[in-house]
């Protein structure tokens, strides 16, 4: 595998798990370069929270390897873990105890941690007024927010990160977003798992999805969404054809896709994104003047495409209701 | 170093944890609630057998091997259940879990865990000690009883050593509630397993005591016990046989067991898958 000077945080590779008869990892392999925000999505039950698992020692692999900065880290070697920070599931603590003395027991725990460092994280995370409070007492979001402290006790150079805005309010999000991105900025490595894909995009530079137990892409985040990029234009419905002749050349053998049913009117293009220009400029060209223009995509159209995934829509026809009625909204910009 | 500082930092647990306290307050109510009875039958019962025995449970300082005897057997299932509680709550609550992802030793965690419960098991011991001597003392001020034999030098001589017994017994009591507690990764699993095991041990030795005997809950209300060998009784169809091991023999038996149990806890903690 890698060493230290080739910048790489953690590394798995042909790492495999299974339960019984379930596969839970099936090969993956990982790359995370040292410095960067990267975050690893996927489905329920893909094998994300297995993999952090085994990355913090929790369970042992059936095969693979792993690497933790620059190092191997197997079953003898605990002492990795001490520059490493984890929130793995739930945040776990003593429900008798504050949230301060929670992390002082924690801090007692693996590498030493400074007697002033507890109180400078109840800071960064918003929780010094509540930290004498019993943790019993605390909502969903302070927990979470206590965990990502607990996370950052012995000032980690890798940080992983399984679901830390679970339960977290709009301004909780924004708070963990800038606190992560300013510690990627300062140098360390933060490995994140989420399902809010919207945040993921804001949040991170490498991505990498992970579906059935298997990487099944990896890389920087606008490369990948460029790469899936599309523009959607409307058009009347009778200039549907000469619209798709005309952008045919400009697209240069990727999909044009007019649209039917509700959808009938508009034509989709897998091209970059910012040829919006280019192509409003193409279709006047043609003498077709488009009413609406749409770029951009979402990771979640990336995440659903390459992971398989169905969004959870009720079956109308089973309901009896009306199939034809107005699409659902999708969340892209005009 | 980093033993004493993950000591200490179990013992500041435990301080604040409910079942510490509860504990020890159940234990101190218990015995005083037996003082109380066992004084009372004896002024009110018109059985000059009942008088005697209270009066034999006040005097001193046969009084201090027996209030330790009393300790053991009431203290002995709450050593039991308040091991189990402390042990597996760090699997229920996954705090175990944040430790190992910290890269704490797991067998190292495991013991320095059980370690705090011991030192809290013999503060429980010397406390509940300290309530029963004032109680008996109470006593025999109560039933005119003579007091000196509290100061009597063989009686205070021999204190420390059935202290000691005591304390071992209690810890090793602690540590099977733990290591089952370990085992089923769940505190109420493990007071539930440990309470049914107590008391099935006692119910089996009753037909197999040459067996059972060696038993850790068996054998640990032996440390302090002044009988030895068998006494048989009964007349007609049925034979009473109450076998129990000598207490040096008890302290060997009692010492095997603390250990077999925490290496089961230690090592099973070491091997383990641990969950959310």
């Amino acid at each position: 595998m890698t060493s230290s000077s080739s910048g790489v945080a953690l590394a798995t590779q042909g790492l495999a798990k299974r339960y019984g008869s379930r596969v839970a990892l099936d090969g993956l392999d990982l790359r995370v370069p040292e410095g960067v925000v990267y975050g690893f999505l996927g489905p329920n039950g893909a094998g994300k929270t297995t993999t952090m698992r085994i990355l913090t020692g929790l369970i042992r692999p059936d095969a693979g390897q792993v690497e933790l900065l620059g190092r191997p880290f197997g079953r003898r070697d605990r002492r990795r873990l001490f520059d490493v920070g984890a929130l793995i599931e739930s945040p776990a603590f003593y429900p008798f105890l504050s949230g301060r003395e929670n992390l002082r027991a924690l801090a007692a725990t693996g590498a030493p941690v400074p007697a002033t460092r507890v109180d400078e994280l109840l800071e960064l995370v918003n929780l010094r007024e509540r930290a004498g409070d019993k943790v019993s007492g605390y909502s969903l979001g302070m927990k979470q927010r206590l965990g990502i402290a607990a996370a950052l006790l012995s000032d980690p150079r890798l940080l992983l990160l399984d679901e830390p805005a679970n339960g977290l309010d709009p301004a909780g999000i924004v708070g963990m977003r800038d606190t992560l991105r300013a510690l990627a900025a300062a140098g360390k490595t933060v490995f994140v798992s989420s399902h809010i894909l919207s945040e993921v995009q804001q949040l991170v530079d490498v991505v990498g999805i992970i579906a059935r137990g298997r990487l099944v892409r990896e890389g920087p985040v606008e490369d990948l969404l460029r790469e899936a990029g599309s523009i959607r234009i409307r058009v009347a419905p009778d200039e549907v054809a000469g619209a798709a002749a005309a952008l045919g050349p400009i697209a240069a053998g990727a999909a044009v896709t007019p649209g039917s049913g509700p959808e009938a009117g508009w034509l989709t293009v897998r091209i970059d994104p910012a040829r919006g220009a280019e192509v409003n400029r193409t279709l006047a060209g043609a003498g077709i003047y488009a009413s609406r223009l749409e770029t951009g995509t979402t990771l979640e159209g990336l995440f659903l495409e390459l992971t398989g995934s169905h969004p959870d829509v009720t079956d109308a026809a089973a309901l009896g209701t009306d199939a034809t009625a107005a699409p659902q909204a999708t969340g892209w910009r005009s | 170093m980093a033993v004493v500082r993950l000591l200490v930092a179990n013992l500041r647990k435990l301080v604040r944890r409910p079942a510490s306290w509860v504990t020890l307050v159940l234990l101190l109510a218990l015995l005083a609630l037996i003082f109380v009875a066992l004084i009372a039958a004896a002024r009110t019962s018109p059985e000059p057998e009942a008088a005697l025995g209270a009066r034999l449970f006040v005097t001193f300082p046969g009084a201090y091997e027996l209030v330790l005897t009393m300790i053991l057997s009431i203290g002995g299932l709450l050593a039991v259940t308040y091991g189990a509680a402390i042990g597996g709550s760090e699997w229920g609550w996954g705090t175990l879990k944040a430790a190992v992802a910290r890269g704490e030793s797991r067998s190292r965690y495991t013991l320095l865990n059980y370690a705090a419960v011991a030192v809290f098991t013999w503060l429980g011991l010397l406390c509940a000690f300290v309530l029963g001597v004032v109680g008996a003392a109470a006593g025999a001020a109560f039933l005119g009883v003579g007091l000196a034999g509290m100061t009597d030098p063989d009686g205070l001589r021999e204190l420390p050593e059935l202290l000691g017994r005591a304390g071992l017994a209690l810890a090793m009591n602690a540590a099977f509630g733990y290591a089952v507690a370990t085992l089923a990764r769940s505190q109420l699993a493990g007071i539930a397993v440990g309470v049914g095991l107590f008391f099935a041990e006692g119910i089996a030795g009753l037909f197999l005591p040459q067996v059972f005997q060696w038993f850790p809950f068996s054998a640990s209300s032996a440390v302090t016990s002044p009988l030895s060998g068998a006494q048989v009784g009964g007349a007609g169809g049925g034979a009473t046989v109450v076998t129990q091991l000598d207490p040096n023999t008890a302290v060997l038996a009692v010492t095997a067991w603390l250990v077999v149990a925490l290496v089961v806890a230690a090592g099973f903690t070491e091997r383990a898958e641990v969950g959310g």
